[in-house]
């Protein structure tokens, strides 16, 4: 028996998850820009006028780092809902579960990338120096993906059996938000908490964006290669995860 | 009578639910449960209890038996939607499900849409399902509703449409479950006459439904389930001879 062409399942199911995410709301898109553009405001309002960080311009410090973060919070949490939300599909018909993740990273994926696109505009007209270094954003984005497949992996399977799951998840983020070098800059952490700090796969692939938008200096190897690591090792135990619980996912849907 | 080689092989399949006794839907209650030192205790039902039997190539058969017998469950596990405990199925060919109502489509996309999503995990290319588009929506009756998104369907209506698009992504087996149930004597009669149609062409077709004369009319082959267990299986007018036998209470 001949394999069925599964990437024209995966492209269709790309597609109807795009489709899906703007199509409920009348803005559609436009709020997905207006989103991180109200979160700079409000952040540069605080962080850069009240508290005065003095970091040199806080928006264009800023957006890249939120973008950045965005994907991956969406990425997740929208995944979190791809089999449990595809329930009429997956009771009633047998195709590879992990599709419909990957199909909700990719259509994620898409997404992210175009408004990436549409504020590198605005960037520049904050100041953004050219630089070829920006040029390395595609590979920083299939990094990030790499690490938002295997996160989703396990939260989608858990997600059909715990019901809080994406509570918790919130939780996570909102730490996430925190931990994570967006609003500030990493060189704030004291020394004995950095190595620890620095494990946090998006500490760095947040740091990489900035660096080659804001900064204009391409990454360090290390910025990708331990990111890489943590995303492959997450992967590895994702995978896992995801094969234990998948058996049983049309009698819990 | 077609007979080639065997199209579907179902060997000592055993298929157990687990009924929870208290709902546990959350970490939350887990970990309250966990660290209360209670254990969730289920209540076990096994849906199959070693059923086995092939089917030709190009036969088409008949499973019939009383409400909670099997049938349905074992309907999935041959399309491979839920997973035996013990025991094996393997299948010649490609099969298209059609379970319960509809085929596995999202209410919120359209018509058209939900086909293309549909065709691509039947394995079809886009570009074959956008040329088959036509007949489908003709068959299912439903030219004018192309853009209307699923959730506006009636319930007919969605049968129908996945019925169609079913029998145009060329399967080599069909697994029918009670599908014609829903749609109005014309349909079921169209749908027959597709059915009688792909038997002609050699293709196999599985029915489970209670519809006895249906059954003994259409299937070559009749599988009766009782309590998980085969209580017989054979020639289809001889099997549902045995039913309504057992149905008198003989």
């Amino acid at each position: 028996m001949p394999m069925p062409p599964y990437w024209e399942l995966v492209r269709a199911l790309t597609i109807k998850d795009f489709k899906l995410r703007y199509r409920n709301s009348a803005l559609g898109f436009a709020w997905s820009l207006l989103n991180p553009l109200a979160m700079m405001a409000i952040l540069t309002i605080v962080f850069s006028t009240l508290l005065r960080s003095g970091i040199e311009n806080f928006p264009l410090f800023l957006l890249p780092a939120l973008l950045a973060w965005r994907f991956f919070s969406i990425g997740t949490s929208m995944a979190l809902w791809s089999v449990v939300g595809n329930a009429p599909l997956v009771s009633k018909v047998y195709f590879p579960r992990w599709l419909l993740i990957l199909s909700s990273n990719l259509a994620n994926l898409l997404g992210s990338s175009l408004e990436f696109l549409a504020l590198l505009p605005l960037m520049a007209l904050l100041g953004m120096r050219p630089s070829p270094s920006a040029l390395l954003l595609p590979l920083i984005l299939a990094l990030e993906f790499l690490l938002i497949f295997a996160i989703s992996l396990p939260l989608s399977a858990l997600n059909v059996y715990y019901r809080d799951v994406y509570q918790v998840w919130d939780i996570a983020l909102q730490a996430g938000f925190f931990l994570t070098p967006i609003f500030y800059s990493a060189d704030l952490i004291p020394g004995k908490y950095r190595g620890l700090y620095m494990l946090n796969p998006m500490a760095r692939i947040v740091q990489c964006a900035r660096k080659i938008l804001y900064l204009g200096i391409p990454p360090e190897p290390a910025d990708l290669g331990i990111p890489l690591l943590g995303a492959l090792i997450l992967l590895a135990l994702g995978a896992i995860a995801f094969s234990r619980l998948e058996p049983r996912f049309a009698e819990e849907v | 009578m077609p007979m080639g080689p065997d199209a579907i092989r179902v060997e000592d399949l055993w298929k157990r639910f687990r009924i929870p006794h208290e709902r546990r839907n959350t970490i939350l209650e887990g970990l309250a449960a966990i660290l209360g030192g209670r254990p969730l205790s289920y209540e076990e039902l096994w849906a199959l209890r070693g059923v086995s039997f092939s089917l030709g190539e190009g036969e088409s058969l008949g499973i019939i038996g009383p409400n909670g017998s099997g049938k349905s469950t074992l309907l999935k596990i041959m399309a491979r939607i839920l997973r035996p405990d013990r025991g094996r199925v393997e299948v010649r060919g490609k099969i298209a499900p059609i379970l319960e109502l509809g085929v596995g489509f999202h209410p919120d996309l359209t018509v058209r849409e939900n086909v293309l999503v549909y065709g691509s995990i039947m394995g079809l290319r886009s570009s074959e399902i956008k040329g088959r588009m036509g007949s489908i929506l003709r068959f299912a009756g439903l030219e004018r509703f192309e853009d209307a998104r699923l959730k506006n369907l009636s319930s007919g209506m969605q049968m129908r449409l996945g019925f169609s698009v079913a029998i145009e992504t060329d399967p080599d087996i069909f697994l029918v479950d009670e599908a014609l149930a829903v749609g109005d004597a014309e349909f079921q009669a169209k749908c027959l006459d597709k059915f009688k149609q792909f038997r002609a062409e050699g293709r196999t077709i599985v029915l489970v439904s209670h519809a006895l004369g249906l059954i003994r009319e259409f299937c070559d082959k009749g599988l009766l389930l009782i309590d998980g267990g085969v209580a017989a299986f054979g020639d289809a007018g001889a099997v549902v001879e045995e039913y309504a036998r057992r149905l008198r209470g003989g």
